[in-house]
């Protein structure tokens, strides 16, 4: 058995799915966090990153903070404290540049991997067509619950 | 038996390292360690060629290995010198600097490494007497001579910065940074022709040289006004780090969506909507100008041709 980097991907039967992660970050945006966080954490596993465990964690934690920000919100609300209006939507563009920023965060550590995984050659597939059908599929998945917490944790910055 | 391989796959390791065959000298560190994983200097030297091929994080595991199992390793603290430096940790660098210069036979390249951490850390003045000290251990070495061409250079000297790259290239003619260096400092002197003379030089014999890679960049960049902004962009946010650059998106992104929200609310519709276009603008800028600033370079670089020794 040779020496491990501790750097370098392990062997992965996913390499086949892996994609560049600027397109989950893509879909962060045009889809939503829906598809774009499940999507880092595949991304992760099937590339072999030696930090997989901790983006898988990051998008778990992602979820259940945006998840904590939306009840926030939504109390404070509920309370008269945050008005309709211009202050509702300052609040909720807080949370949209927090997962926008987590992104970018995961984004970030997983090039790192992604460059050397793509150094010794690995196959990167190109997965413009998943993200036209998040695209297309995102109205009817924020639609799948009438409630605004929902809305507000898996929808999309645009 | 096995620690005299180890010690050969190591000088071979450093010899490809030093040749820019990064993947080959990956491979023979790993296999020396592979032989003996707690061999010290093994991991040094991995550390030292992940550096090279621009792989910190693995480089900064390795070394961490390294001192770990020896600290006492001038070598080992001239090479975690170098990788903290990169990883803008310069206090620890630094100290591992002076370590490395404590070494019983003084070597010119620890003075190297630390005038280069002095200078990350803004004392130029000392990172220029360290230089000649090193100068003063050899008198013609190539590395101590390009730095302080780059000093001159970065301190807006471009007479003293040519002095000192002129001597670099007649003690090597064929070293690769001191030809990046020399070509930068043609580049701002206007003359982009020797600059690209420079830069081709070294792709022709290394072509996956980074500076050299970054130096035709540069050149390009100044044949396209778009393609060169978003260049000088990238290199600054480079400068900065993640950190930097993850707060600039996140800045450009809250500002744009504030100035949308409060023309929205104002009733001032149109002002929203050229607001909006303006940031998809920007956006689509950001996401396509380094797909063609890339293809213009391969463009210009397919033109580039490779030594036969390659």
């Amino acid at each position: 058995m040779s020496y491990q980097i501790a750097d370098q991907p392990v062997d992965s039967t996913l390499r086949d799915y892996v994609v560049r992660p600027t397109l989950p970050l893509l879909a962060t945006m045009m889809c939503g966090a829906w598809l774009a966080w499940p999507w880092f954490a595949f991304n992760a596993i099937a590339i072999g990153s030696p930090t997989r465990r901790r983006e898988v964690a990051l998008c778990a934690a992602a979820f259940a903070a945006t998840l904590g920000l939306a009840l926030v919100v939504l109390v404070l609300f509920r309370a008269g404290v945050i008005p309709n209006g211009l202050p509702l939507r300052f609040a909720l563009l807080a949370i949209t540049a927090f997962k926008l920023a987590i992104s970018y965060y995961l984004v970030k550590i997983q090039e790192r991997t992604f460059h050397v995984y793509t150094y010794y050659g690995g196959p990167v597939r190109d997965a413009r067509r998943l993200l036209s059908v998040g695209w297309i599929a995102r109205g009817l998945v924020l639609g799948l619950i009438d409630h605004p917490l929902w809305v507000i944790v898996i929808g999309g910055v645009l | 038996m096995e620690a005299r391989q180890i010690d050969v796959l190591l000088e071979q390791a450093e010899v490809q390292r030093r040749l820019g065959n990064h993947r080959g000298a990956t491979d023979l560190a790993r296999r020396a360690l592979t032989l003996d994983p707690t061999h010290p200097r093994g991991h040094a030297a991995l550390a030292a060629i992940l550096l090279d091929a621009r792989r910190l994080t693995g480089a900064g595991l390795e070394i961490r290995s390294a001192l770990a199992l020896d600290g006492n390793d001038a070598y080992i603290h001239r090479i975690a010198a170098v990788v903290l430096a990169a990883e803008r940790k310069l206090d620890e660098a630094w100290a591992h600097s002076l370590i490395a210069m404590q070494d019983a036979i003084p070597v010119p390249s620890a003075y190297v490494v630390a005038a280069r951490i002095r200078v990350l850390q803004g004392d130029v003045g000392n990172a220029r007497e360290l230089l000649l000290e090193a100068l003063a251990l050899e008198a013609a070495h190539t590395d101590a001579l390009t730095e302080l061409a780059r000093l001159a250079h970065t301190g807006g000297k471009p007479d003293e910065a040519a002095q000192w790259i002129t001597q670099a290239l007649g003690s090597d003619p064929a070293d690769h940074d001191a030809h990046v260096v020399a070509g930068h400092i043609d580049l701002t002197r206007g003359d982009a022709a020797s600059a690209e003379h420079h830069a081709r030089f070294v792709l022709q014999h290394r072509a996956d040289d980074a500076g050299a890679l970054e130096l035709w960049a540069a050149i390009q960049a100044r044949r396209s006004l778009l393609l060169g902004a978003w260049w000088r962009l990238s290199s600054w946010l480079l400068l900065g780090g993640d950190r930097r650059q993850i707060a600039l998106l996140i800045g450009g992104f809250v500002v744009s969506r504030i100035a949308i929200i409060i023309t929205d609310e104002l009733d001032l519709d149109r002002l929203s909507r050229v607001l909006s276009l303006m940031w998809f603008a920007l956006c689509a800028y950001t996401w396509f100008a380094p797909v063609m600033f890339r293809r213009m370079v391969a463009r210009s670089l397919a033109a580039v041709r490779l030594d036969p020794e390659f």
